[in-house]
């Protein structure tokens, strides 16, 4: 599979790529987007008050350098500023983790114009003992385009975590490509997704398990309103030797508008036979019994929905490791439910 | 006071109540009682608005207000509360987060002020401390993991939190041993007052040891079919249900 | 514990592949090939009417402009599509068949295999058991139907689907190639263009049908496709329940086996289609077998109308094959139940479609895959639900076992809902045979080979106990044959 570039609208997947199957990217560009002005941007970032180091790209141009060393213990703030209007941009950033470093990276899409297109591509590198929590916040206009995919690849004995969160755009996608290191490697990718209007998102991951006693854990939840469409595509790969493997994938949505839309493709490929791997995935709306019960007690049905939905999605936030991020990210939700 | 009449309910195309009447005054504490089936639980649903739970002909005046004609929300803020049979689980909600949202709402619903979170915290304390519960399991979400006879608790917990004036309780005693059943009984028996009315609804004599009741009613196929004082429940535990049982045709 | 003792004998009494047998009967082919004579002669040899054969060469063209689908996971040689016989039948004499006219040698090959073609004979069996109607296709035509007549006498029609042509055309015309089409797949235009016989029912309104229908299909010329073509209509009110079984000989030559099944269901009426799968695998190197390129799928189209697909796969080289249901009618129903067994270098690639359209329609997956060898398997599926079906509900279990460290397992599910309504459940797990339960039945005395058959009819029970009674033994010898050498 080519990847997709902004400047050769033949790289751009219809659905009848099987892994764009969801997300039809032609359907809505077809042609190569003027390029986006240069701009400039002030520091900042739904992140700001969590400190750190500020890597920035706007309009896809580096603010400053476009790579990251991390070592020792660091918080890097990683921003996708896109402020353009019917215009596209693309950026490509490259993060080394030293070994033994602790490396909070927190990543910020952040869209401020209308209508544009933005591409970006991500590499992570974890070695042996490095310990990277990543919490990626998507918020953009209904009317972006966007596609980021991140390849992530660890090395025995590196943790990993992941938590990507968005409110969805026109169409966009969230690809994670990420190699297992096998050994005492622990990775956890989770998502969310809170979808209104026309809104349209994707979350595509591929995990490939080719050492022993891998374990990975993911966890993605949604919901969609209105005539908004939810995508998950998860795949793990466990390949020939890989014993021991222990994976795990759940996705779980909740429809909550009659005309919204849940697609889901959990995968698993195996070529291995001591392992434990699973998936589950449900689709279907609040729990009738739960709503009447907290009717009962005297929630009006609105209210008692709305904590329910909260209560649903809140698994994925009470599951990120760093406190700070963990409590902007569930401020952001709250505001938005 | 609570005042049923010719009470008619079906669930899906099922009729279950059929032509019920019963009144139960402020300060009472009425005993409903009958053999499995005979609606003794949609009796609960219905007074308390279960969707699903369609009252096809009769009235339920409760304080002067038809209650058929609100929502269960409303029903709640009226003062009706219902302890389930089984209550519900509904993770990613701490119980204490709960029950101060449904508190604070039913205050709204009636314009009443909000209660403050110290306040708040200073009651749950004390009634949990009553129903002997661990505090600290009141800030893991509702019901989940919890044993049957901590499920209960929880309900009577709420009930005096929320201090209802129309207390339902279905079958609370089940699944509770004695120690419980008698904390749950204590708890209950605390909110006994000139102003509220308490239907206790049970299959066994049992519960009525611990909770006295004003007068005993025995349901039958949908209807009241007697009615009696508290003696009648230690008839019904001799005897059975047997008598009021419908005669195979 | 008889179930297991059967097991147990099967694997000690059985060779790997039993029904391998070549039998030598003269037979009559089309000339190699395929062209639009041949669709031409095969249509003549089933006296059809004129525009059965346009709609056989219409198929043809469609399949020649048409490319032969590369998404599934199956790897294999390319069919020479033009090397193959399309027609192959056993001489015999025109005009009506009693069972009497067989040839005596094809009578021996059904004895051998173990299939009653003679109803005093199935009659005069143990008191209590099932009785079964059997339609007999061999290599390219209906050789015999037993029952046909004591199956009249309710109404019911079972017969080779190139009589009902004859017989009972407008029936045929209504129904045929209405669940699937001509154009649906590269193998369905094939068999449409091709088919030279298979298996019609028709159960009128309100009828239960009296006996298990049956067909068993046995391939036994060299280089010669099979296409057979099933159509089921179950009126309104009506059940059936219909069993389909499969063998070959060894050879060394993969062969085509390109069927359509097509269940049509009204208001009220059910269909019970069970298949025991068991074309010759291949040798252990991976040399010869079938390639089973299989379409099915049942319409219901009736409000409450439901079909159960109970499928045991433990036959073909390749398998590529979902059985599914398009719910139309209101509360209509459908079941998948599954087992696919894989060992030595077999691929399947197997699973279900359950397309909600109809209101309150319900669907239920259960398939349970077991790798062996150098095998490999995909469970491959699809529940949607589209916008106008409210509250519809799917329930998928798919769990996988692998034995051996050199085999593959994989999982493809997909999930559509556009209604919010909808309530889907789809769970999927993937393990290894447990050493510890492995250790626990050998440590009590069985032998590892026993051991293995003993866990994994354990593993596959939920699905076996949707067979009928007749077909889950033999099932269940299946499961023991297909494993053997799996562990060691």
């Amino acid at each position: 599979m080519t990847a997709v570039d902004l400047r050769d609208p033949s790289t751009f997947p219809t659905r009848r790529v099987e892994a764009w199957k969801y997300t039809d990217l032609r359907k809505v560009l077809r042609e190569t987007p003027p390029p986006s002005p240069v701009v400039e941007i002030a520091p900042g970032g739904p992140f700001a008050g969590l400190g750190g180091e500020e890597l920035a790209f706007a309009n896809g141009r580096a603010v400053g350098a476009d790579a990251f060393v991390a070592s020792g213990e660091q918080t890097l703030r990683l921003r996708f500023v896109s402020e353009a209007t019917g215009t596209g941009h693309s950026a490509a950033v490259r993060i080394a983790v030293r070994p033994g470093a602790r490396l909070t990276l927190l990543e910020s899409h952040e869209g401020q114009g209308a209508a544009y297109v933005a591409n970006y591509r991500i590499e992570l590198d974890i070695p042996a003992g490095a310990e990277v929590t990543r919490v990626v916040l998507v918020d953009e206009p209904a009317d972006a385009i966007s596609v980021a995919v991140t390849q992530v690849k660890t090395a025995p004995g590196a943790i990993y975590r992941q938590t990507t969160i968005t409110s969805g755009a026109r169409l966009q996608r969230q690809e994670t490509h990420l190699v297992h290191g096998g050994e005492g490697t622990e990775i956890t990718l989770d998502g969310l997704y809170a979808l209104s209007g026309e809104r349209h998102t994707d979350l595509t991951s591929v995990v490939r398990h080719g050492g022993l006693n891998g374990a990975t854990s993911q966890l993605t939840k949604g919901v969609v309103r209105d005539t908004a469409r939810g995508v998950f595509q998860g795949k793990i790969v466990v390949e020939r030797g890989a014993d021991g493997t222990d994976a795990r994938m759940g996705h779980h949505a909740l429809i909550l508008g009659e005309r919204a839309e849940v697609d889901a493709k959990p995968e698993l490929e195996i070529y291995a036979d001591d392992v434990q791997c699973a998936h589950g995935n449900t689709v279907g709306n609040l729990d009738e019994d739960a709503l009447f019960y907290m009717e009962q007690r005297g929630l009006p049905a609105d209210e008692a929905r709305a904590l329910l939905t909260q209560a649903f999605l809140i698994e994925v936030v009470d599951r990120i490791a760093h406190e700070g991020a963990r409590e902007e990210v569930r401020s952001w939700l709250t505001a938005r439910l | 006071m609570l005042k049923i009449e010719n009470l008619h309910v079906s669930v899906g195309d099922k009729p279950i109540l059929k032509g019920l009447t019963l009144d139960v005054p402020a300060g009472e504490v009425h005993a409903i009682m009958g053999p499995n089936g005979a609606g003794k639980s949609t009796l609960g649903y219905a007074l308390s608005g279960r969707p699903g739970y369609e009252a096809t002909e009769g009235s339920v005046q409760w304080a002067g207000e038809d209650l058929l004609e609100l929502d269960p929300a409303a029903r709640a803020a009226k003062g009706v509360f219902l302890s389930f049979q089984y209550p519900i689980e509904i993770p990613g909600v701490p119980a204490l987060t709960f029950v101060r949202t449904a508190l604070n709402a039913q205050k709204r619903a009636r314009g009443e002020e909000e209660v403050s979170a110290p306040a708040f915290l200073k009651a749950v304390k004390a009634a949990s401390a009553a129903l002997k519960m661990d505090f600290e399991m009141l800030k893991r979400p509702l019901n989940v993991g919890f044993s049957g006879g901590e499920k209960k608790r929880m309900e009577i917990l709420q009930m005096a939190l929320l201090e209802p004036s129309l207390l339902i309780l279905d079958e609370t005693d089940s699944g509770l041993d004695i120690d419980a059943l008698r904390i749950v009984s204590e708890g209950v028996n605390a909110l006994r007052s000139p102003d509220r009315a308490m239907l206790v609804i049970t299959h066994y004599q049992r519960l009525l040891d611990y909770i006295k009741p004003d007068r005993v009613h025995v349901l039958a196929a949908g209807r009241i079919v007697a009615s009696g004082g508290p003696e009648l429940a230690h008839q019904l535990e001799a005897e059975g249900y047997d008598k009021y049982l419908p005669v195979a045709a | 514990m008889a179930a297991v003792q059967e097991t147990i004998d099967a694997v000690a009494a059985l060779e790997k592949y039993e029904h391998g047998f070549i039998s030598d009967i003269e037979t009559e082919y089309a000339p190699r090939g395929l062209n639009a004579d041949i669709v031409r002669f095969i249509s003549e040899k089933k006296g059809e009417p004129e525009w059965m054969l346009e709609w056989r060469l219409a198929a043809y063209e469609r399949w020649l402009a048409m490319e032969e689908p590369t998404w599934a996971s199956v790897k294999y040689t390319p069919v020479d599509y033009q090397s193959l016989f399309y027609y192959a039948a056993p001489k015999q004499k025109d005009g009506p068949r009693s069972l009497d006219e067989v040839d005596p040698e094809i009578l021996e090959i059904y004895k051998k295999l173990g299939i009653p073609l003679k109803e005093q004979e199935v009659l005069a069996g143990v008191e209590g058991a099932a009785r079964y109607a059997v339609d007999a296709v061999f290599d390219s035509v209906s050789v015999v139907t037993t029952f046909k007549a004591e199956l009249a006498k309710v109404g019911v029609i079972f017969m080779p689907i190139s009589e009902a042509l004859r017989e009972y055309p407008d029936l045929v015309r209504q129904y045929l190639g209405s669940v699937v089409p001509v154009s649906d797949n590269y193998f369905a235009a094939l068999n449409s263009a091709v088919f030279s016989d298979g298996s019609f029912v028709y159960i009128p309104p309100g009828v239960r049908c009296p006996m298990e229908l049956s067909t068993y299909f046995r391939i036994n010329a060299s280089q010669t496709g099979q296409f057979e073509r099933t159509l089921i209509i179950a009126d309104k009110g009506s059940y059936c329940s219909y069993l389909e079984g499969c063998t070959a000989p060894m050879r060394d030559e993969n062969q085509l086996h390109a069927a359509v099944v097509e269940l049509v269901v009204l208001d009220d009426a059910e269909i019970k289609y069970s298949t025991v799968q068991n074309w010759y695998p291949g040798d252990a190197e991976g040399k010869g077998g079938i390639y089973n390129f299989v379409t099915k799928r049942a319409d219901c189209r009736g409000d409450r109308s439901k079909v159960s697909w109970t499928q045991v796969e433990t036959g073909s080289a390749v398998t590529w094959k979902y059985p599914s249901c398009v719910l139309k009618g209101e509360d209509s129903s459908g079941e998948f139940y599954s087992i696919a067994i894989t060992n030595g270098h077999q691929q399947a690639d197997t699973g279900t479609k359950m397309i909600h359209l109809g209101k309150n329609s319900k669907s239920r997956i259960i398939a349970k895959a077991v790798s062996a060898g150098k095998s490999d398997s995909t469970y491959r599926g699809l529940v949607s639900v589209h916008p106008k079906a409210t509250g519809v509900r799917n329930f998928t279990q798919c769990d996988s076992l692998l034995i051996g460290g050199d085999c593959g397992s994989h999982t493809v599910p997909y999930i559509e809902a556009r209604n919010g309504s909808a309530q889907l459940e789809h769970e999927a797990t993937t393990t290894r045979l447990s050493d510890d339960q492995l250790f626990y039945a050998q440590q009590r005395g069985l032998s590892q080979e026993e051991a293995v058959a003993l866990l994994v009819n354990g593993f596959v029970r939920d699905v076996m106990q949707k067979l009928p009674m007749e077909f889950a033994v033999e099932a269940q010898k299946l499961v023991a044959i297909s494993l053997e050498g799996s562990v060691g």
